[in-house]
């Protein structure tokens, strides 16, 4: 039961990330999107680490602008991994993912949007590794993304439900409800093509049921967290760098789980 | 004199780029809360053949579009365009050379 326990935390930590665009919040999606026939280039480097569990991932990103309101990418993802005594490295499961913006009220220096988005992790990342780098299945992530966006303050909030696929060993890690409550404040007024600053802060809460194998309900999965996370992102004319750690502020996970110390991410970003 | 006065008038013809410019068109653009968002709108509009430069102002929603002599855009035209880069047109008006 044990290694089942290492193995599901091991695919939690390295692949609980989500594909954000410029401009959203740093640990949670918003209902950013691409202007039509805009391309996004956008490399990140991931750290998470909880007891003796710890991973880096850094992660290509390109996104295209499909319509105004409608952008599509793949998120290819190269893993450090290590649980203590092993260590893996290898390219993760790749991410393909689009979004659309289905509703958006402009005014004068204001936007609010609103957005859907779909992601599907594919199963190519080794999973036989110890640590793994692959779940062994495909996932699949659906989410709704709320954004006020003025030239002073921000404020985003976003609900995803991830279900986990089943991999040939007969392991189904448990589906995840993920719901984040974003603020942000602009310290001064943006002038375009000058460098501005946007300080943002988020609650993030992962609420994850138990894993599976083979139809029977593990005992060491599942659970919920809750996270502060600070950030800031700077961004001059065409490009964006972002940052920002990810703090747990309530742990409440079954027995035998590592809690979370800390997420941390640095993500640069070209719009094209 | 004279000779004085045709100079005068040449230097004043050359040194005045708004007599050969084209037409500056002032979009009134809403959506625009922000300078990285608002470069989509930049990357559009340049993208039109004759828009010589764009310039942005984020507080006032503004957006001035100055284009080559002899090239018109229709107010359709930028709405398409502004539309494309995420936001709405409220307004256009347009100055001529």
């Amino acid at each position: 039961m044990r290694q089942y326990s290492q193995i599901i935390m091991g695919i939690l930590l390295f692949f609980g990330s989500s594909v954000v665009f410029a401009h959203d919040p740093i640990f949670s999606p918003g209902p950013h999107v691409l202007f039509k026939e805009g391309i996004e280039v956008h490399v990140g480097v991931h750290r998470e680490k909880a007891g003796s569990d710890k991973s880096d991932e850094l992660g290509l990103e390109l996104a295209y602008g499909l319509t105004g309101d409608w952008a599509a990418g793949i998120e290819l993802p190269y893993l450090s991994a290590e649980n203590g005594t092993n260590k893996a490295n290898g390219t993760g499961d790749a991410h393909l993912f689009t979004k659309y913006r289905f509703w958006r009220n402009d005014s004068l220096g204001v936007q609010e949007t609103a957005a859907v988005l779909l992601n599907v992790i594919l199963a190519n990342g080794d999973d036989k590794d110890n640590p793994p780098l692959g779940s062994g299945a495909t996932d699949t992530l659906l989410g709704f993304a709320y954004g006020y966006e003025s030239l002073k303050w921000y404020r985003w909030t976003s609900l995803r439900y991830r279900q986990n696929g089943e991999n040939n060993a007969g392991l189904r890690r448990g589906d995840k409800w993920l719901l984040d409550f974003v603020v942000g404040i602009r310290p001064k007024p943006p002038v375009y093509l000058k460098a501005d600053t946007v300080l943002i802060l988020e609650l993030n809460a992962e609420q994850g049921q138990r894993a599976e194998h083979n139809g029977t309900a593990l005992a060491g999965s599942g659970g919920t967290q809750w996270f502060i996370s600070p950030g800031v992102f700077w961004t001059l004319r065409n490009f964006a760098i972002k940052a920002g750690v990810q703090l747990p502020i309530v742990s409440n996970l079954r027995v035998g789980q590592a809690e979370s110390d800390y997420r941390a991410k640095l993500e640069l970003e070209w719009h094209l | 004199m004279k000779k004085m006065i045709v100079l005068i008038m040449m230097i004043g013809l050359w040194s005045t780029p708004s007599l050969a410019a084209g037409t500056q068109y002032n979009l009134r653009v809403d959506g625009l809360s922000c300078p990285f968002c608002a470069y989509g709108i930049e990357k559009k509009l340049k993208r039109s053949k004759g828009v010589e430069t764009v310039k942005i102002d984020l507080e006032k929603g503004m957006v001035v579009v100055q284009v080559k002599e002899g090239i018109s855009f229709t107010k359709a035209h930028f709405k398409k365009l502004v539309d494309d880069a995420g936001f709405t047109l409220k307004s256009m008006t347009e100055a001529a050379p």
